[in-house]
């Protein structure tokens, strides 16, 4: 046992040296019996989003011929940067060829990460991002969630009345990107009247009691502009008064998409579109870094490693069930009782992620048949400058806020 | 703890003050608590044209049925000089097996509901074991039965509890019964049944005895330790129930919807009258205690302050509440009243 250890420090110190030497390239740590050992470092596990985003990576690790060449070890730091940091610190220690995290923090992780590419490891960060330059990024937020989907509830009510903002986490840069997004639309419309903002914390039931509060002062709103939690916002709706919807908009939960092409809901009032974050972005992330890895892929300059997510954008008369338990033919949603409300339906990208199924992201087991295919050649789409978020001393574009999704059919005054 | 310590504490009596006044002072604080609640809801039409009415009182009593049902759980523990950690995760274990075991089903709910409620219970049975036979402090057991709940939900659900509750659960907390929501009325029988049991009943009597004195109570032979587990088993019970109530609510579970519902349940404890320390306190002044919370909560959301202020403004209430509330204050007010009466 002591020798074996022994043997494996030595081993890490030589591989160390080696990396050390090669620098920025890849490190090619490989395990005793040849494989990568890649890192899947998580926040905190515990809602489906995070749930889904980490089995994703899973399923893909397990499929052909990934199955062969990875060995994947998982890690839950929870919801505090420093027990990330030193996480990430063992990870370097051990020999990690990358990466793949769901970062706590976008500023405080950059030391370690920092250090970790001077030792070669690959960090691919999905979803949430630091502004260290040498990490890749991959992420929907620089995308434009918040100004399209107010643009898209302004349009929905025709400019004018009054709305609630359901909040995501006080205090986090993307709740901050996303409602500086929005605000930017409703600043606009002086028909609009944001009556009350409340913080949701990016969860269901909390989404759907801080609602019910702002209802009881507000029994008139208009309009709902929400983060993810949605499916809350229209329980507590239908909870005040189910003969009296308003539109809302959200994230990408099963349970609002269900109900936005229910056309009861419709008849009463209910419009809408779901856009927002998907857990996809961890298996493009997985399997960008896999091909970098394995030399099918140039290594990207530093500097220019922060890649954009499409954003989903699915408006009502978009919504169409999924037969099976694929994303085929464009379909974008489940049949109520194949996955509860909350599930967060953006999980599959048939370009990008061909290779999933429903089990894939509800327990991580990889599709029976399937092999990893090859992303596009040209599929990096650079993510524009966003400070704080995805770079540190450097100038957002001027048209930061511009519409991508969704044009005004309200004029602006 | 020593018999003598404990002895000690009791020695500690406050001046005899029966005669004075007939006024105790759990009267008091349940009266102030409701009397304050009620103000607030009606002060609050300042902020909100929409307030101040029967609506706003149904949202708020609403909402607080589930910090009700847990506190009063909460309440029993506390009273045997205990805390239960682990009700956050209790909840969750409600919720989860609502919608896995029902999976959206009507047919079998009379079989899996009480199912649902054993299961918790027994979770509560294995803190009290702990904290009765094992004498293991009650903070560090229920915070292990907590962690290994939560885990095994996580572990079984994968992060992704699957399923709905059964339709009709969801009907029943939209539904209303002589002009009034089901779920106020549930929570009104759940109050009666609660106060009964606990200010009452053979078992809430001895509840308050072993929380006085523990020693004491097993002198007199008292089955003390059956009664710990009681209490214990009966929070992990109505934590079971808020779980179900919860996800019949949501419509739906999630791995996190205990969460908050574990401090406030102190509070609303604390704040109802109860002794932090065991052996005083009155259910119904934790009923007060939830509801005031909760009515707190909807009128700083109505206010539109910043949300660090809200949070600040939440914290001094309730310390503001619990320093009114202390026993001086009776001690005092019992006096003068009785000066004014010679």
């Amino acid at each position: 046992m002591r020798t074996l250890k022994t043997a494996k420090t030595l081993a890490c110190g030589a591989l160390l040296a080696g990396t050390t030497l090669a620098a920025a390239g890849p490190a090619h740590a490989l395990t005793d019996d040849g494989r990568f050992l890649i890192y899947l470092s998580l926040s905190y596990s515990g809602n489906s989003w995070q749930s889904e985003a980490a089995n994703i990576v899973k399923a893909l690790a397990q499929t052909p011929p990934y199955d062969e060449m990875v060995e994947l070890v998982e890690v839950i730091s929870g919801t505090d940067p420093q027990a990330q940091i030193s996480d990430y610190e063992s990870m370097i220690a051990a020999g990690a060829d990358g990466i793949v995290s769901f970062p706590i923090s976008s500023t405080a992780l950059n030391r370690v990460v920092r250090r970790g590419c001077e030792e070669g490891v690959l960090f691919f960060m999905y979803d949430a991002t630091v502004t260290e330059q040498c990490a890749y990024n991959i992420s929907y937020i620089t995308s434009g969630f918040g100004e399209n989907t107010a643009q898209a509830l302004v349009n929905a009510m025709g400019g004018e009345g009054k709305i609630f903002l359901s909040r995501g986490v006080p205090g986090n840069s993307v709740d901050e990107r996303h409602t500086n997004g929005a605000m930017h639309i409703f600043d606009q419309y002086p028909g609009i009247e944001v009556v009350a903002e409340y913080y949701s914390y990016w969860d269901d039931r909390t989404t759907q009691q801080e609602t019910a509060m702002a209802l009881a002062a507000h029994p008139d709103v208009d309009g709902i502009w929400a983060q993810a939690g949605e499916f809350g916002a229209i329980q507590a709706l239908l909870q005040a008064d189910p003969n009296r919807l308003v539109p809302v908009t959200g994230e990408n939960s099963n349970g609002f998409r269900l109900a936005l092409a229910n056309p009861d809901y419709q008849a009463v009032g209910l419009a809408g579109v779901s856009a927002g974050s998907p857990p996809a972005q961890s298996g493009y992330a997985f399997k960008l870094m896999m091909e970098i890895l394995q030399g099918q892929r140039e290594p990207l300059p530093v500097g220019e490693r922060n890649i954009e997510y499409p954003l989903p954008w699915v408006p009502a008369d978009a919504v169409t069930l999924c037969e099976g338990d694929t994303f085929a033919d464009g379909c974008n949603a489940f049949p109520e009782g194949l996955v509860p409300g909350s599930f967060v339906t953006e999980v599959f990208n048939p370009v990008l992620l061909p290779e999933l199924s429903l089990a894939s992201a509800l327990e991580g087991e990889p599709t029976p048949g399937a092999t990893i295919q090859p992303l596009p050649a040209d599929v990096v789409v650079a993510a524009p400058n966003e400070p704080g978020i995805n770079c540190q001393r450097c100038e957002p574009p001027a048209d930061l806020y511009s519409l991508t999704k969704v044009e005004p059919t309200v004029e602006p005054n | 703890m020593s018999v003598d310590q404990r002895l000690g504490e009791a020695g500690r009596m406050p001046a005899d003050t029966r005669g004075t006044s007939r006024l105790s002072g759990e009267t008091v604080t349940i009266g102030v608590i409701f009397a304050l609640t009620v103000a607030m809801i009606l002060g609050s039409r300042v902020i909100s044209p929409a307030f101040g009415g029967w609506n706003q009182a149904e949202t708020i009593l609403y909402l607080a049925s589930f910090l009700v049902f847990c506190s009063f759980g909460q309440g029993l523990v506390i009273l045997v000089r205990g805390l239960d950690l682990s009700i956050a995760s209790v909840i969750t274990l409600g919720g989860v097996l609502t919608t896995t075991w029902l999976a959206g089903d009507n047919g079998d709910l009379v079989f899996i509901l009480p199912a649902i409620l054993v299961v918790c219970t027994l979770v509560g049975v294995a803190s009290g074991i702990g904290v009765s036979l094992l004498k293991v402090p009650p903070f560090i057991m229920t915070m292990a039965t907590g962690i290994i709940v939560y885990s095994l939900c996580l572990g079984v659900t994968r992060g992704t509890p699957r399923g709905y509750p059964a339709p009709v659960l969801n009907d029943v907390m939209r539904a209303e019964l002589a002009g009034l929501p089901v779920p106020i009325l549930v929570l009104a029988a759940f109050v009666a049944g609660g106060f009964l049991l606990q200010s009452y009943s053979t078992y809430g009597r001895r509840l308050y005895a072993v929380g006085n004195n523990p020693a004491a109570a097993h002198v007199v032979g008292l089955p003390t330790v059956r009664v710990t587990i009681g209490a214990y088993a009966i929070s992990a019970l109505c934590a079971g129930f808020t779980g179900i109530m919860l996800a019949s609510y949501a419509n739906g579970a999630t791995l996190r919807m205990g969460d908050d519902y574990l401090l406030p349940s102190i509070a609303a404890v604390v704040v109802g009258g109860s002794s932090i320390l065991g052996g005083k306190g009155n259910f119904l002044g934790t009923v007060g205690g939830a509801i005031l919370l909760t009515t707190l909560a909807t009128i700083l959301s109505a206010l539109g302050i910043e949300q660090g202020w809200k949070t600040i403004v939440e914290g001094g209430v309730i310390l503001f509440a619990l320093m009114v509330l202390r026993e001086q204050v009776y001690e005092a007010l019992r006096t003068w009243m009785g000066s004014e009466r010679r």
